[in-house]
């Protein structure tokens, strides 16, 4: 059980400190890169709970496409050099409020909530199940999700095509 | 692992069924079509809304739920369908002139505005959280693209990326919302939530509570009530004027649908705790949206900040709570449909390419110039106000009758008192196309047959709703009770 709480610590500090590193970098591309780390650390956490598919669909997902959407993204803005760009806090104080006050509430969650907590992970291969379900008791919201795929698809694909007759081009920002 | 299918009712889902075909059978017409099979597109969208109108009419009186508990079959999602299929039919007609005049008309908006309506359908008949998170999703989706479907307007823009990245933000407050409840409750189907919460002891109250106050940002965000609000105007008067009546009917009742069905069904064991803060709600909802309508010069925003005031009133009901309260909700919102289609399509019948005369005091002389507009027009602005004999009227008797018979009587005389402030900006309309010296010259008339039948059609239910409220009322009583799953 230590050695569980070690490795969940270790983790978690790589998800904090990286994500830090995502929000106060000052150069986009570091940034990026520092997410990749933070994406990493959430798939440990994932495995640490017994949830293997969860964690692979992870890696694959964020890591393997986001993640490098975002940094292809990064690539291709122009102006990636000027550091200006990048991110700088803006009205600090309001943003601490913010934080505050967030943390209260979840803080507050976190300690006045009885957890029911089950003594020992029981460790088994879920994609099994997770299969059966999407196909049985989710089949539905399945389903649901490829029509929204759809629609999402289609409405990039509106918003971004070249222009079509009588638009102005002026207007497309 | 053997496995055996579950056990698929096709009827139970069939009108969102018909609307997802019909959707992909107008995206490979638009696809394949020469120019003159383009032109079917929105007749065809007509048909296929209609048959799903007939597929969810057969649906009335049942009462299951189907597809492990995902899928409720029951009047009060009946209803709900009948309200986003009048309002996707008279978007349509709306369109069918307003598309080609703006040069925005390609094919895959209607396939967006169907798709959007099957995300209704599903928030509406969702009995599980998952399932009322991926209609709204959908339903979202489609709208923020169609929002911004003016590419060469900078106001389309900005109004798509507005309420794309606030609407994102509502979405996972939501989401939290509904992870908190999981995490308290142990399931997102909506029957085991309330039978949980029915029990005594709740172990993870603090959970609970912080997770039903994030659902009700989330849905507070899509129904537009103060203080999450503030994309309404610029979001309804940049969007092409066909999608702004679109969202003012369609989206909102949609997120009132799957509102009600979670916080009155679900959540019903904790009507004290979320009680009073939906009450504070109503009442900043109201008086918000009246006072800033008033200031307002333009159209658009004027019935954007009304269209934010009436999702106060339709709160009045949810706060009430009862039988009574449930079924003005629904009969409102109906009545909302048809009163605020009309009015936003007087304003596509008034406007010309561009829409570049949108001020109240452009409509100085319309009454005398087209008679009929003019009348049409008072219609729906007296219903809009609750004037009688209108729908509006009755609508608003009835949801501040239920709040009466609830207990809430400070809060109905808050309503009455703001209903009483809107009357000015409403009949203000009204004046200044009667009694206004006209300015320059008065605003044309586009010609546009289907806007017309859209007009006719909602004026007269407007004015049939008034004067025979009981048709729909007795009906509209039978939908109240909730299925959970």
């Amino acid at each position: 059980m230590q050695s569980f709480n070690i490795v969940v610590y270790v983790f978690a500090a790589i998800i904090v400190a990286s994500a830090a590193l995502v929000a106060f970098s000052r150069n986009l591309v570091y940034s990026a890169f520092a997410l990749l780390f933070t994406f990493f650390g959430v798939a440990g956490i994932y495995v640490m709970l017994s949830a293997d598919f969860l964690a692979a669909v992870q890696l694959l997902i964020y890591v393997g496409g986001i993640l490098v959407l975002i940094i292809f993204a990064v690539m291709l803005t122009h102006r990636i050099s000027d550091v200006e760009i990048s991110n700088q806090s803006l009205r600090p104080a309001q943003g601490a409020l913010i934080l505050i006050g967030i943390m209260a509430v979840l803080l507050g969650v976190i300690f006045k909530t009885q957890w029911s907590l089950e003594g020992q992970l029981e460790y088994q291969a879920t994609t099994a199940l997770i299969g059966d379900l999407l196909l049985k008791k989710y089949l539905l919201p399945f389903e649901i999700v490829s029509v929204l795929l759809l629609a999402a698809l289609m409405g990039a694909a509106v918003i971004v095509r070249k222009e079509v007759r009588g638009e102005q081009s002026g207007g497309k920002s | 692992m053997e496995f055996t299918l579950p056990a698929i009712k096709i009827g139970a889902i069939a009108p969102e069924l018909i609307l997802v075909c019909s959707a992909a059978g107008l995206m490979m017409l638009d696809a394949f079509a020469k120019e003159r099979g383009k032109t079917l597109l929105p007749i065809l969208s007509i048909v296929g809304l209609a048959l799903a109108m007939v597929a969810s009419l057969k649906l009335w009186g049942k009462s299951e739920v189907t597809f492990a508990g995902m899928v409720a079959v029951d009047s009060y999602r009946v209803f709900f369908n009948i309200i986003f299929i009048i309002g996707a039919l008279l978007t349509v007609l709306l369109s069918m002139n307003y598309t080609p005049r703006e040069e925005i008309d390609r094919g895959e908006y209607y396939v967006l505005v169907l798709l959007a309506t099957v995300g209704m359908m599903v928030m509406a008949a969702g009995t599980d959280l998952i399932m009322i998170f991926l209609g709204l999703e959908l339903l979202s989706i489609s709208v923020y693209v169609l929002a911004g479907f003016a590419r060469g307007q900078l106001k389309s823009n900005e109004a798509a990326l507005k309420y794309f990245l606030l609407g994102a933000f509502a979405s996972g407050f939501l989401l939290y919302g509904m992870a908190l409840v999981y995490g308290a409750v142990g399931s997102t189907n909506l029957a085991m939530i309330a039978e949980t919460l029915a029990t005594p002891h709740l172990p993870a109250r603090v959970l609970l509570m912080v997770g039903v106050g994030l659902l009700v940002v989330g849905f507070g965000f899509k129904v537009a009530i103060v203080p999450f609000h503030m994309w309404t105007p610029d979001v309804y008067e940049g969007a092409p004027t066909s999608i702004t009546a679109f969202m003012a009917v369609g989206v909102k009742a949609a997120a009132f649908a799957g509102f009600a069905r979670v916080f009155i069904g679900a959540l019903g064991a904790l009507h004290p705790d979320w009680t009073m803060v939906l009450w504070v709600l109503a009442v900043a909802t109201m008086t918000v949206g009246n006072l800033a309508a008033i200031t307002q010069s333009n159209i658009k925003r004027m019935l954007a900040y009304s269209s934010i005031a009436h999702a106060g009133y339709v709160l009045v009901g949810m706060v009430a709570g009862n039988e009574v309260g449930r079924a003005s909700m629904l009969f409102y919102l109906l009545a909302y449909t048809f009163m605020q289609a009309g009015a936003f399509g007087v304003v596509i019948m008034l406007g010309q390419k561009g829409e570049p005369r949108l001020n109240i005091t452009d409509y100085a002389g319309v009454g005398h110039k087209y008679p009929l507009i003019g009348v049409a027009m008072a219609i729906f602005m007296f219903s809009l106000g609750g004037i009688p004999p209108t729908a509006g009227f009755v609508g608003k008797f009835y949801l501040f009758g239920a709040a009466i018979k609830a207990g809430y009587v400070w809060l109905v005389i808050l309503g009455v008192i703001n209903s009483a402030i809107s009357i000015y900006y409403y009949l203000r309309v009204t004046v200044v196309m009667y009694m206004h010296e006209e300015g320059e010259e008065v605003l044309a008339v586009s010609r546009a047959p289907a806007v017309a039948l859209a007009l006719i059609l909602t004026s007269v239910a407007t004015l049939g709703l008034g004067i025979f409220p009981s048709w729909i009322w007795e009906p509209v009583q039978k939908t109240v009770n909730l299925l959970l799953g």
